[in-house]
Parts: C-alpha cells; structure tokens; sequence
C-alpha cells in the first residue's frame, strides 16, 4: 500500500458544484487514508487540461458534462492528446441521449447517473482500475510480443474486469451472472444496469472471434450498451443505436449478439430485443419450461441502420429466467455430444425454482460435470433473474 | 472442415463440409478469399455438408459477403441442415444474406 504522498490510484474530479470535493473526500475518505485512491479536483474542463498536464500520473478523470469555459464533451475530445492511457467515466443526468451518444462516441469508458450514489461510483471505479491494470498489462506484454496463449490470457483478463462482481439488490426479484472463461478466449460478456423507477436493465452478448481485438470489440460494446440504456427507455432503440455506433469503425466485421432487456419488478414486465443471441429460457414454478420468442433482430456490427423488434412478457412469481450464452448448450463431452437446451431444461423439472445464484452456479457446474476432460473452445456465461414468490 | 471450389460459368461455388469454429476461421477465411478473384460474378455457398458454424464461422461469411458486396458482386448460401439454418435463423444472418433450398435455385437466382 502506498503511503499519503503516492497513493495507487490518482483520479481527477472535474465538476462545477464546489460541495462535490468535500462529499468525494469525505465519502471516500477511507480509500484515501488507505492510500489507494488519491484525488484531484477540477471546476471545469480547462483547469482539468492544467491538472493533466502538470500531473502526469491520473489514472481517471471522473467528468460532469454540463460546466462553464470548457464541457466535459470537450474534455473528453482533449484528453487523449494529453495522456492516452486514461479512462474516463462520465456522470450524466439520467436519459439524457444526446449527451451520452456524443460522450460514448468521444471514447468514455464508462457512466454513472446523477444524484451520483457513492456504492455505485466506487464499484465502477473499481470496475476501471481492474481494467486499467489489465490493459497496462496488455500492452506491456504486447511490446514483448509474447506468445498468442499470453495474448488470450491477457483478453481474458480484460474481459473479467469488465463483469459485474455485485449484484444489486432489488423490490421482488433476484439477479445473477457469472462466467467460466475458455482458454480459447469467446468474448461473452454480461451487464447488470440500474434504471430509474427501480427497473433493471439485463444484458448478456456474445462477440464472434476471439484473442485481443475481439475484447476491445467487447469493452466498447459493453461501454455503449450501457450509455445506450440509461439514455433510452425502449430495448429495439437501445440496440439500434449500438448498432449504429458499432457499425461506424468495424473493418474486421467483428459482430457481438446481444440479448437486451428491462425488467420492471412492480409489473413484473419483462421488456426485451433480441440481437442475434441464443433466446433466454422462462423456467416456471411447475417445473415447465420455455425459450422467449426471437424479435426479429440481427447480430450487433453487421450492417448500420437495422431496425430491432421489441417483445414484453409477464413474469409469474416464482419464474426464473436463464440469459446465457451457445457456449452453455454447445458444451461437447468426450464423445462430442452436445449439453443441449434439453439438458438445460432438465435441470429444473422438479418443481420450485431455485435462488438466481443457487441456478446460475448449478447451470455452470452441470455443464462442466458434463464436459469433463473435453477441451470447451467457448466461454460459458450465465445470468439469471428470479422473481420472488408470492 | 474442408472446402471445395467449382466455377459454373462465373460463378464460384463453394462447398463447406465438417465444422468451422475457431480452430479453423481463419483457414476458412483464407480458402475464401483465396478462390474469389476479380472475374468472379457470384458467389454461392453450398452447406449441405457443413455440420457446425460458430460465431466465428459466421465473421468469415460476414466479412465475404461484405467484401463482395463493396464489388457488387452477390454472394447466397443454399442447402442449410437444420441446426445451421437454425444457426443463421437466431443471429439474424437470414436477413442480410439470401439463403436458397437447393444448389440449383441459388445458381438459377446467381446466373
């Protein structure tokens, strides 16, 4: 641990509302006596630029948009002249699209919503140290040039620090996700997004390829779906911007199928587009099961200005809903047998549903029982959202 | 996986047999691009003999049928199994790349 002069982490804070650095230093006031974070603080972007350029060793700029002589638009244009090894994350007013599509297109890594809450800032600063860690790393051993394994342990890092490791606790329902990486690196990745009026936004994806490209093609997927999902409310649009925004640099045509939807727990509505991905299954308290119908979509990246379809369903309580990815029933055994969504299904014939967590760990356990020694080419990744009983 | 290369008057006819995952994209990608010169008029791919595409499959035929269509050249896909149409049914593929029952109808369409 560094000492008060050195900590591990520098982040810089630029906003105009002068209580915001009391409230920073007070509510992170333990990670700052620890010594990991330290923090700088800026009213605007043009004494933000001055901070960069005196202090060379920032690892984030945490950016208001909305503030006098420069904006954080602005900002975010100017700082990779500066230093291009920062991350930044940009604090925006919730659906507010236009701001986002321009800060996801200008590079942010990542958002949080105003009235920032602190649990939530901390885990996404946290969620971006780990990857800048990752990517320093990547970079480090991509100079050494290092043999391809290196290069796909190294995605694979950068893919685990961009999953959520908390879970947000939720008014009549439960969610969980997890992932087992395949040495040969897939690129599946999930998200868990707070909405307002206490609704959830769930995402589970799947990028085509493998190795470093495709975990950037990944990161930013990742960063742009969840720009996209707090600026607006329908699934079908939320997609057909990321599609959009994917489409405008993709010469590898890489593409990423992204299962997309809102859950809104006081409805018990399930809201959803589907791009491309393996459809999630409804496993019901009776032990029945089905898949949530296709929505006419197309896989993310492949071709600018497709339009989604939307579908909703009503969720019984008690009904858990499987979002996973083909790495999961494409699983082969030593006898090259598929796992199969049969399988899947005969997990939960006996009636009750388990807790999210309980589900999605035995789903993973249960195809890799059933994997054995076969070398698995795909990530598995599961999430799980279960409605509480009545 | 295997590929075998027929030209019918112009029009290259590939024949995917076996599996294309990522083990093998990239020699898949190669085959492809290797076979498709610039007097190429269309492109059918015939995968009645491919048992398994991943997503990784599914970048090559993407970035071929890309390739193509900045040359204006068409590019179909005919004689599907279930589990691949299937495959192109869920990713939503079938919508951006004409897919034919028969080897016959998607070179009728091509000439």
């Amino acid at each position: 641990m560094g000492d008060r002069d050195s900590p591990d982490y520098k982040i810089l804070v630029v906003d105009d509302e002068p209580d915001l650095e009391r409230l920073v230093r007070q509510r992170m006031r333990r990670h700052i006596r620890g010594g990991k974070y330290g923090f700088e603080f800026a009213g605007n972007g043009v004494e933000a630029l001055q901070v960069l350029a005196e202090k060379q060793d920032i690892d984030i700029v945490l950016s208001d948009i909305n503030m006098p002589k420069m904006d954080g638009l602005t900002l975010l244009q100017q700082i990779p002249e500066v230093n291009a090894d920062i991350r930044s994350v940009i604090v925006s007013a919730y659906g507010d699209m236009e701001n986002i599509r321009t800060a996801m297109n200008r590079g942010a890594f990542d958002f949080v919503t105003k009235p920032i809450d602190f649990t939530d800032l901390e885990v996404t600063i946290e969620r971006t140290l780990r990857h800048l860690d990752e990517w320093r790393a990547a970079l480090a051993s991509r100079d050494k040039l290092v043999a391809i394994q290196n290069e796909l342990d190294v995605a694979t890092k950068i893919q685990q620090s961009i999953l959520p490791d908390t879970f947000p606790r939720l008014d009549g329902c439960e969610v969980y996700g997890c992932m087992h990486a395949a040495r040969n690196v897939g690129g599946d990745f999930f998200d868990v997004i707070n909405l307002d009026g206490g609704r959830v936004g769930l995402a589970v994806a799947d990028v085509s390829d493998k190795g470093v490209p495709a975990a950037l093609f990944m990161m930013s997927s990742r960063t742009l779906l969840k720009g996209a999902a707090i600026g607006v409310e329908e699934p079908s649009t939320v997609l057909r911007e990321v599609n959009d925004l994917l489409n405008e640099t993709n010469e590898a045509a890489m593409f990423v199928t992204v299962f997309y939807g809102v859950y809104d727990p006081a409805t018990r509505v399930l809201t959803y587009s589907n791009g491309g991905h393996n459809p999630p299954l409804v496993v019901h308290s009776d032990g029945t099961s089905e898949e949530l119908e296709l929505t006419g979509g197309l896989a993310l990246g492949a071709i600018p200005g497709f339009e989604y379809g939307q579908a909703n369903v009503r969720l019984n309580p008690g009904d858990l809903v499987v979002f996973f990815t083909d790495g999961v029933t494409e699983a082969i055994n030593m006898s090259s047998e598929e796992f199969g969504l049969e399988s899947l299904r005969g997990l939960f014939r006996d009636g009750r549903t388990p807790g999210a967590r309980e589900a999605a760990e035995a789903i993973l356990q249960a195809v890799q029982d059933f994997a054995g020694e076969a070398p698995q080419f795909d990530d598995l990744t599961c999430m799980t959202l279960r409605v509480a009983d009545e | 996986m295997n590929v075998q290369m027929e030209n019918h008057e112009g029009v290259l006819v590939a024949r995917v047999e076996g599996r294309v995952d990522s083990s093998n994209s990239q020699d898949f990608e190669r085959q492809l691009q290797g076979a498709i010169g610039d007097e190429v008029k269309a492109v059918v791919m015939d995968l009645g003999q491919l048992a398994y595409i991943s997503s990784a499959g599914l970048r090559v035929v993407l970035l071929i049928a890309k390739t193509l269509g900045q040359r204006n050249v068409s590019i179909s896909l005919c004689a599907l199994s279930d589990p691949v149409q299937s495959v192109f049914e869920i990713s939503g593929f079938n919508r951006i790349i004409q897919i034919y029952d028969t080897q016959a109808d998607a070179l009728a369409a091509a000439g």
